[in-house]
């Protein structure tokens, strides 16, 4: 009895302290959004995102600073962080997700669907993101697109630019993995 | 009792193992660049409300300002519309890059014209390390255009010259709330009398708090050390709201400071703070910001 309770504990302790190698993270991922309405298209752009996948439990995790997006305007960018996203409240918005029925041995692409709690704004709300994963021998590629509404998130927008900020936000992404070394 | 101690011992590594699981996003965290982080809208807008504020305007940004002064006068009864009085001053601004912006404009009432330099020295850092402050410095140089009453003072056009010079310093305490400090040097090439100073010492306080996404609450007050001797003056006040939206920023404010350009509102202010008329100056400044550059 004791025995194989020891087996056990030995086994129990190697799996959760042997090095991971199944880890792989990007800190250059990208990520776009769009608010397109007939008065105004608004496009941001962040090439700092951070993710990292963890292919033994099929987890992704994903964080941004959301003051490296970086919009066409540069007072456009002041009014997003001072005003609709306060990022000095808010510095960042997350995501956890389980990659749902994923096989990371196969090489090439499958789209499979990501779910999980993102966070913007200070608000978390569940989200089923469709994600194409693209397998290159070891390396990793996530694309896909998803859109958001800025009222679950509680970003307010003043009645007089009711017209130039959509009320549907589509946002692009795209993160290419390394192998992760502590 | 063996077993026992086993079983708490599997519950412990089960732990142990569950924890390390939970960690994914935390180990990201840990992974951002040590980057330093500068506080952003410190004020937003250039002025507090009459006077400058630390903020200068990105590169390739141009800024229209419309700024208005109404007021009306002591006399008991007049044929005026709303307000008796009005001046304008129209200004352009401009960012030649992130740190230096360039600006000029011209006053319909006092008729002075002015252009001046805003250096942009540091900024204040958040996140750990760097500078606690924003520093700005400001240089203007204002004319004036009109001819003085005192005929027995030079009046040649180097006499009409003034010189602003600000230390702007300031801090964004909370999201909310920040003040500015700006210790003030100003020169004037002609006294006009004797008796008055050439170089006045001033000190400007200014807060803003903000109330609202797009609405912020601002003030301010200029104590001049050494005042004009031949007139009576009053240190200039403000209380006003900004209004920030979009591609335009909307400022009001009440004011006991008629003119527009800093060393005469802060050494000529000749009506003290209060509600009666000729004294209360309600100021409507309105700017639209133009990018004539754009990222990407």
């Amino acid at each position: 009895m004791s025995k194989t309770c020891t087996i056990i504990l030995i086994f129990i302790l190697y799996s959760s302290l042997s090095p991971r190698t199944e880890q792989y993270i990007t800190k250059q991922g990208k990520i776009s959004f769009f608010s397109y309405t007939t008065v105004e298209d608004i496009k941001a752009d962040n090439n700092q995102v951070l993710s990292i996948i963890d292919l033994a439990k099929n987890e992704i995790a994903v964080s941004m600073l959301m003051r490296t997006f970086v919009f066409e305007k540069e007072l456009m960018q002041e009014h997003f962080n001072e005003s609709y996203i306060e990022s000095d409240i808010y510095p960042k918005a997350t995501f956890e997700g389980i990659i749902q029925d994923f096989d990371s041995s196969i090489v090439g692409t499958q789209t499979k669907v990501i779910k999980g709690p993102l966070t913007i704004h200070g608000i978390t709300k569940n989200v089923e993101i469709k994600t194409d994963i693209e397998n290159t021998l070891g390396n990793y590629i996530l694309s896909g697109e998803f859109d958001i509404s800025i009222e679950d998130f509680d970003i307010k927008v003043p009645a007089l630019l009711a017209p130039n900020i959509a009320k549907t936000i589509s946002i692009s992404f795209k993160f290419e993995y390394l192998p992760y070394e502590k | 009792m063996k077993n026992k101690k086993l079983f708490f011992l599997l519950c412990f590594v089960f732990g142990m193992a569950f924890v390390q699981s939970q960690d994914l996003l935390e180990t990201i965290n840990k992974e951002y660049p040590n980057e330093p982080l500068k506080a952003q809208a410190t004020f937003k807008t250039t002025r507090i409300s009459i006077g400058h504020s630390v903020e200068t305007r990105k590169q390739g940004l141009l800024e229209f300002h419309v700024m208005n002064r109404f007021w009306n006068t002591p006399a008991p009864r007049t044929q005026s519309f709303v307000a008796d009085r009005m001046s304008s001053r129209i200004g352009l601004e401009y960012g030649i890059n992130d740190k230096l912006t360039l600006g000029a404009g011209g006053t319909t009432w006092d008729g002075i014209f002015d252009g001046f330099l805003k250096y942009r020295l540091v900024q204040q850092q958040i996140n750990k390390g760097g500078s606690p402050l924003s520093i700005t410095l400001f240089q203007n140089m204002s004319y004036r255009s009109k001819a003085t009453d005192n005929i027995y003072a030079f009046d040649s056009f180097g006499d009409r010259l003034s010189f602003t010079s600000h230390l702007l310093m300031a801090r964004k305490f909370t999201p909310n709330f920040s003040l500015q400090v700006s210790p003030t040097l100003i020169h004037r090439n002609s006294a006009l009398f004797e008796e008055d100073p050439q170089t006045q010492f001033a000190i400007g306080l200014g807060g803003r708090y903000k109330i609202g996404h797009h609405v912020s609450i601002v003030s301010e007050y200029y104590y001049v050390a050494n005042p004009l001797e031949t007139i009576n003056t009053y240190n200039a006040f403000a209380l006003g709201v900004n209004w920030e939206v979009g591609d335009i920023i909307l400022q009001f404010q009440l004011t006991n400071a008629r003119a527009m350009v800093e060393d005469a509102f802060i050494t000529k202010t000749r009506t003290n703070f209060n509600f009666n008329d000729g004294n209360l100056h309600f100021g409507f400044n309105a700017t639209y910001i133009l990018h004539l550059k754009r990222n990407k």
